[in-house]
């Protein structure tokens, strides 16, 4: 004999799914369906994708989202290969990369990269030369810029970064990379190290940088993702999405959602500039 | 048709067809035993064997000429302009093995020696309880804690270093092989001390001498396999250097510097492009980490004790007793000292985070229990990840593992035996991150086969986890079998008994609490390991798991991604939470196997 269900359970229960914030319109494309979204690449895509992936679940308890990190390298291995439904990537894909794998973008928002520091540290303007030698190992202490006399850590991403490729591409016009920097894995993990590090220089994704780490100004210009629209500030790419052949199902669902309204609303909370 | 009748102590006709039927059966579960040996051989051999397939194209390119075997073997990595050099990386991983190795080697001798006699006999018991305890702390747990405490020491206290730098990470590593080399130092004077009382009463020597002047010497290949294990065991972890060690892809200056290990190299950069140079240079690590393993087995196997040797050492300076003495009280302080400042601190900081929200986050306790319902922000999805990962690599393991250990004590003979105890030997010693990557190739190699949807999941997961714990359930059940007392043996002789109805009846229950130990610590190792499941199938956002063809989460990986990736200072307290959790699990589990051990002494008579 099965044990009925506590009424005063019961109505914890009930309570609690009463208290799920209540998406109506967009999340309803959702609604009774079911399967699996598996996402995967780009790190400064992942508060957004998490967002949207909470939001999706709660509306539809059918649906499972997993979101996984690695870089845009991963992004497209992983969705080139097929492990991966959707993966993301914080650069255009090459035109090697698509005609080998076939693989569609979807971009949803404009993000710049910047050169950031910790908030501790005095120095508050670079010009894109300092940045570029400071990377290269030629300035080695903060004191050649107007700080303290303390030794320059370098924090850099490794080679599956999108972050990486288009801060090396524009910044630093593809020249070296000191090869004694740390190398952290993702955006969320440089922000964490610069964090604690109150002698570091690192570069993240501009949506990921909040009162936890300091955007010097590059020439003058305060690097923000609106700088980074109207132009005046250079290091910036799009954020996409991508799909081996055109999407399917829940996974083109996915990718109307986070290009609609409500999916350009998150982007824009979580500090991206949405294409739409 | 003896055998029978003594077993079943009637005699009569009857028993004969009961008899045929039981050399059958008996036949099938030798067949069985073999088997289960052989798979560990296939295992051996199946590594081995992708990593050298996934390398041949550096030596062979497609088109028929010369691969870029040269680009790989080289000083530069940088896969952006084409250099795929992994020298940097090999070096890293020696020098970081062999000064974790110079770190704890003394330290571990002179914690053995210290527990047996050079101490006050009040400490030993305490100390050697603290090697064990250490024993059960997932790398993981270490690599947060150190990153939070000793790397902003080691930036404070040194100018030009961000902390995270091979010091840190050998300092680390230290800690982690020290429990292997001290308890196998104890272990073989433990062995040799209690012979030794007749001869030192003869010569007068004090219990200082008696260890450094005999009991030393005749250890002496149990020193070296202890080094050799320790180095081993230093070069093949994952975590530690990819937490700590900066994982800058060049050769370090000093011990300040950042330095890339193999291991770390792998589990970084399995992100590139899967046909590229730049994966193809991946194996060739894994091929050259399968090789320093392979080596540190062929050194351990020529180290193995010859019988009868015995050599004493009588003049070796007079300081040699105070420098030993100096050196145990040393290693009986730091130590100590060492593990309680990070475990100490990792209590510090998880303990205030301990509660249902650390599990729940948000959603009711309830409604996630008994409902399913999601679970955002808490640890509870990651708890069920990790126990069904190790329930489905123990029903994979644990099987096999002991009827492989029964196979090799009992019934091999010949070349196959040796084979497959060096092949389980092998296997012991394979990196964790080896077998990650062997399964995220055997992902790859299905799907352009036979199995075009083949993804990394839970059950690849539990697979390469199995393959990890294996080794281990098949040494510790040969080794409690073989064990035993050959009287044991003999008795079962005289009684008439098959060879597979004393090892039913006679052995098996006599060694069932070595085995059950094995068992358990087998369960701890797959319950920590992060390595294997960070290329196989691991997120960090999946819920509870559904399907066994799904990716999920695990706690390890909890702590690895959050101590990297906290957003909020919340995030971070969630990775100490989770670090606590993990640390109570595998130290609980351990528990468990010493109470479950001598429980079973209490009862473990044969019965026959």
């Amino acid at each position: 004999m099965r044990k009925p269900l506590h009424p005063m359970l019961f109505a914890f229960v009930l309570l609690a799914l009463c208290a799920l914030p209540v998406h109506a319109g967009e999340l309803d494309a959702f609604a009774g369906k079911t399967g699996k979204i598996d996402i995967a690449g780009g790190t400064a895509h992942i508060p957004v994708m998490k967002e949207a992936a909470k939001r999706i679940m709660q509306k539809a308890p059918g649906i499972r989202i997993t979101v996984a990190g690695g870089g845009s390298g991963v992004g497209v291995q992983k969705a080139g290969e097929g492990l991966a439904d959707i993966g993301n990537t914080g650069r255009a894909l090459t035109e090697a990369e698509v005609a080998k794998f076939g693989l569609k973008s979807f971009a949803f928002a404009i993000d710049g990269v910047a050169a950031v520091v910790n908030p501790k540290n005095p120095v508050g303007a670079l010009t894109h030369q300092q940045v570029q030698d400071i990377f290269a190992g030629k300035i080695t202490n903060w004191k050649q810029l107007g700080g303290h006399d303390a030794a320059i850590h370098l924090y850099t991403r490794d080679e599956a970064s999108g972050t990486r490729e288009v801060f090396w591409e524009i910044m630093l016009k593809k020249g070296a990379i000191a090869p004694g920097a740390n190398v952290v894995a993702s955006n969320g993990a440089m922000k964490t190290a610069l964090a604690g590090d109150a002698d570091a220089i690192g570069y993240v994704s501009i949506g990921h940088i909040d009162q936890t780490i300091k955007a010097p100004l590059l020439d003058g210009v305060a690097p923000t993702q609106d700088n980074a629209k109207s132009g005046k500030y250079p290091v910036l790419r799009k954020l996409y999405m991508n799909t081996k052949g055109a999407p399917q199902g829940i996974v083109a669902s996915f990718i109307s959602y986070i290009q609609g309204p409500e999916g350009a609303a998150i982007t824009a909370s979580d500090g991206y500039i949405p294409t739409k | 048709m003896a055998d029978a009748l003594f077993l079943n102590g009637a005699g009569g006709g009857a028993q004969s067809g009961a008899s045929a039927a039981n050399r059958i059966g008996e036949r099938a579960a030798l067949a069985l035993l073999s088997g289960a040996a052989g798979a560990s051989v296939l295992c051996v051999a199946g590594i081995l064997g992708f990593l050298a397939w996934f390398s041949l194209p550096l030596v062979f390119s497609e088109q028929g000429g010369p691969g870029q075997l040269a680009s790989v073997i080289s000083w530069t990595w940088q896969p952006t302009s084409g250099h795929f050099g992994i020298l940097p990386m090999a070096t890293g991983s020696l020098l970081l093995g062999a000064s974790a190795l110079g770190l704890a080697y003394p330290l571990g001798l002179g914690l053995a020696l210290f527990v047996n006699g050079l101490g006050p006999g009040w400490a030993a018991r305490p100390l050697s309880a603290l090697v064990r305890l250490m024993t059960g702390v997932p790398t993981v747990v270490y690599g947060l804690a150190s990153a939070f405490l000793l790397v902003p020491l080691v930036r404070a206290g040194f100018a030009g270093t961000s902390g995270f730098s091979w010091l840190a990470a050998a300092l680390v590593l230290a800690l982690l092989v020290l429990p292997t080399i001290v308890l196998l130092l104890d272990g073989q004077l433990r062995l040799v001390l209690p012979g030794l009382g007749l001869t030192a009463a003869a010569l007068g020597l004090s219990r200082g001498q008696t260890l450094v002047r005999l009991a030393l010497p005749l250890c002496g290949p149990g020193l070296k396999s202890a080094a050799v294990l320790g180095f081993g065991r230093a070069v093949g972890d994952t975590l530690i250097p990819l937490m700590l060690s900066g994982n800058a892809a060049q050769l370090p200056h000093s011990p300040l510097d950042a330095l890339r290990a193999l291991t770390a190299h792998i589990g970084l950069v399995l992100a590139t492009d899967s046909q590229s140079a730049a994966y193809g240079s991946l194996f060739a690590c894994g091929l050259l980490l399968f090789c320093l393993s392979l080596a540190a087995n062929t050194a351990l196997r020529a180290l193995r004790p010859a019988t009868g040797r015995v050599g004493v050492r009588v003049h070796l300076g007079p300081g040699l007793e105070a420098a030993a003495s100096a050196l145990a009280w040393t290693a009986a302080v730091l130590v100590p000292a060492a593990v309680s400042a990070l475990l100490g601190f990792l209590l510090l900081r998880g303990a205030p985070a301990i509660g249902l929200a650390l599990f729940f986050g948000d959603t009711p306790p309830l409604s996630a229990l008994l409902h399913g319902a999601p679970v955002f922000d808490g640890l509870w999805p990651a708890c069920l990840g990790t126990l069904w990962l190790v329930a489905l690599a123990s029903v994979l393991a644990i099987p096999v593992g002991i009827a492989g250990g029964i196979h090799l004590a009992e019934f091999a003979t010949g070349r196959a035996a040796r084979l497959a105890a060096f092949c389980v030997d092998l296997l012991a010693g394979v990196p964790s991150i080896l077998m990650g990557l062997f399964g995220f190739a055997l992902i790859l190699l299905l799907r352009r086969t036979f199995w075009p949807s083949a993804n990394t999941c839970l059950l690849l997961s539990a697979l390469c986890l199995a393959l990890l714990v294996l080794p281990y359930l098949v040494s510790t059940t040969h080794s409690s079998l073989t064990g035993l007392p050959a009287g044991l043996r003999l008795t079962c002789a005289s009684l008439g008994l098959s060879r597979w109805q004393a090892v039913r009846r006679v052995l098996l229950p006599a060694a069932r609490q070595g085995i059950m130990g094995g068992v358990i610590l087998a369960i701890g190792r797959a319950a920590e390991d992060t390595a294997v499941i960070l290329l196989t199938g691991v997120v960090a956002g999946a819920g509870r798991p559904g399907a066994l063809t799904d990716k999920f989460e695990a706690l390890p990986f909890t702590i690895y991604y959050l101590a990297a990736e906290h957003q909020t200072p919340q995030e971070l307290d969630l990775a100490f939470g989770a670090a606590l959790t993990l640390l109570a699990l595998t130290l609980a589990l351990f528990a468990l196997a010493r109470r479950l051990g001598a429980t079973a002494k209490a009862v473990g008579r044969p019965a026959a």
